[in-house]
């Protein structure tokens, strides 16, 4: 009997010993601070901490890396044994760093946002001015071709932006701007009599010249200017009507040669008034006078144009509209041909300016480019 | 003496079962490496970015048990191995899904190509047949340069879909739709314009 009292009491124990080393055997959770640096490391990279920050996120990484392995270390540990507080305060120390690291990516992309949208906005700044101008010159020009390429890619621009892809926005803004210089260089090439003061000067001398003749033997005379698109019908050297007209596709270059749709300068007058022109009626001008022969013989011999060249003609003032395109005429609505046709007798001056303006348009927007 | 034979016999046998488990995987380390680059190879920083980033950290973690593990006296690398073998599965899985995404990705590039050729082509037809009379002639032959500036564009999608680049490719695309569409509209309004002046 008393066996097997003992035999009971020996297995209570034995019972007993087992649900406390059982209990005390059960391994303790990890501490949170372990899944919370896990997630933010994939937030970090996620946002870009080895573009943004790579010393800091590669110290971060490394910290990390260093917390996890002692955190295996305890992990082989029996769980009787384990004790987390080393890990807990390895991990706190790192979701801190990955906190200040946070901070500093958001705060380096806003900066960098900041530098690319500023530098996307004065792009866009240049690329509005430049189109107006191809728009408002309204000369065929390869200008619109790059300008239309820097609107396509603006629009990719936006899109980059968008998804916070400031490298890739970077790198179209780079294209982008080249693209803007190369047509800007054009547009200046094309433009850059308009703002040499010298040439707008002699512009200058040849119509007030046109006004004075006009003054002192009270005749009328015709001043176009070319820039400004007008035609001025001037009478005893007042101004009696102006109107508006159209030009080419090139006609704010000088004419040289047949089919280079530009428009010639000088002192013209009017040959031969025709009732029924293509374009309404017409006012037909002696281009080319001797000047424009000379000028074309030179160019001839200096080898600037073929020997096949022509050096064209008939250039008139005709109706059709002002918003046509002509091929080096000068063009006024219908009604105000009409009108024009009737105060103009053959005979009458007519002198073509580039602008007689020294702070014309072209330099005002050139200016702020 | 018997009883000492029988308990070295044993020991031995204790310390041949630990050494034999002590190897660490190394061949098992290298297939999943080498499973990790081939993902790497196949574009899946471009087409599996995520997962890729979960494939490099959870070949991290079972590098941190192979060397957990080779620190301690009595070595078990089975839980390395599981975990070494579950990256190679996982980047043998993502391998096989990166040539369908790049795929889908070409497809998308190349229907948003067409999509822009198409409205290219729309607006370079509503240019040949708009009436250039008075008030639209100039803003024509403006909208021409400006096509002539989306043609170059266009030419460079098709670059960047043969160089594989094939999200960049769409977003120029879209771009080129976008600004296309826009041209046939403002062709549209300048037609509009000559009837309204008739």
């Amino acid at each position: 009997m008393k066996l097997r009292k003992k035999l009971a009491l020996l297995i209570g124990i034995f019972e007993l010993s087992l649900v406390f080393l059982t209990s005390g055997c059960k391994t303790p959770p990890a501490p949170p601070e372990v899944e919370q640096a896990l997630l933010q490391e994939q937030a970090l990279w996620g946002a870009g901490g080895s573009i943004y920050a790579p010393g800091e996120f590669q110290r971060y990484e490394h910290d990390l890396a260093e917390a996890r392995k002692v955190l295996k270390q305890e992990e082989l540990k029996i769980g009787l044994f384990r004790n987390y507080d080393r890990v807990r305060d390895n991990f706190r120390q790192v979701l801190q760093e990955g906190e200040r690291i946070d901070s500093l990516i958001k705060s380096k992309k806003a900066a960098l946002s900041q530098v690319i949208e500023s530098r996307r906005e004065s792009l866009h700044t240049k690329y509005e001015t430049l189109d107006k101008l191809s728009l408002q010159i309204n000369q065929r020009s390869f200008s619109r071709n790059h300008l239309s390429q820097a609107d396509i890619l603006f629009k990719e621009v936006d899109r980059l932006l968008a998804g916070s892809k400031y490298d890739e926005a970077k790198n179209r803004l780079d294209k982008i701007a080249n693209l803007l210089d190369q047509a800007e260089s054009v547009l200046r090439q094309q433009l850059k009599r308009y703002m040499d003061q010298a040439q707008i000067t002699e512009w200058r001398r040849l119509a007030e010249r046109a006004i004075e003749k006009s003054k002192a033997s009270g005749q009328t005379v015709i001043l176009i200017c070319k820039l400004e698109r007008t035609l001025t019908v001037y009478r005893a050297g007042q101004p009696v009507k102006t109107y508006e007209v159209g030009l080419g596709f090139n006609g704010l270059n000088d004419k040289l040669h047949a089919g280079d749709d530009a428009t010639p300068e000088g002192n013209y007058q009017v040959t031969k008034k025709i009732g029924a022109s293509k374009y309404d009626k017409g006012l037909l001008i002696n281009y080319p006078n001797e000047e424009d022969i000379k000028k074309f013989n030179e160019a001839k011999k200096m080898g600037y144009i073929t020997s096949a060249t022509r050096i064209g003609g008939l250039i008139e003032i005709h109706g059709g509209g002002k918003d046509g395109l002509t091929k080096g005429c000068i063009a006024l609505d219908d009604r105000e041909m009409d009108e024009l046709f009737k105060m103009i007798q053959p005979g009458t001056p007519v002198t073509i300016v580039g602008t007689t303006d020294p702070n014309n348009k072209i330099i005002g927007i050139l200016k702020t480019v | 003496m018997k009883n000492l034979m029988k308990i070295s016999v044993l020991g031995l046998l204790v310390v041949f079962l630990f050494t034999s488990c002590a190897k660490q995987p190394t061949q098992l380390i290298n297939d999943s490496k080498a499973a990790i680059e081939a993902v790497v190879k196949a574009g899946g920083d471009v087409y599996a970015k995520d997962e890729l980033k979960k494939l490099n950290d959870d070949y991290t973690a079972a590098m941190d048990e192979v060397n957990a593990q080779a620190k301690k006296l009595f070595k078990k690398y089975g839980k390395a191995k599981e975990m070494l073998a579950k990256v190679k599965t996982d980047a043998d899985s993502v391998a096989q899904l990166i040539p369908a995404r790049k795929e889908e990705a070409k497809n998308n590039a190349i229907n948003a190509q067409n999509e822009a050729k198409a409205a290219f082509d729309a607006a370079k037809a509503l240019l040949d047949k708009a009436p250039k009379g008075k008030g639209t002639k100039a803003d024509i032959e403006a909208m021409k340069s400006d096509l002539a500036g989306l043609e170059a564009q266009l030419s460079e999608v098709q670059a960047s879909i043969d160089q594989e680049d094939y999200f960049g490719a769409k977003d120029k695309a879209l771009s080129i739709k976008e600004k296309a569409d826009a041209i046939s509209e403002q062709v549209n309004a300048a037609i509009q314009k000559v009837k309204g002046t008739r």
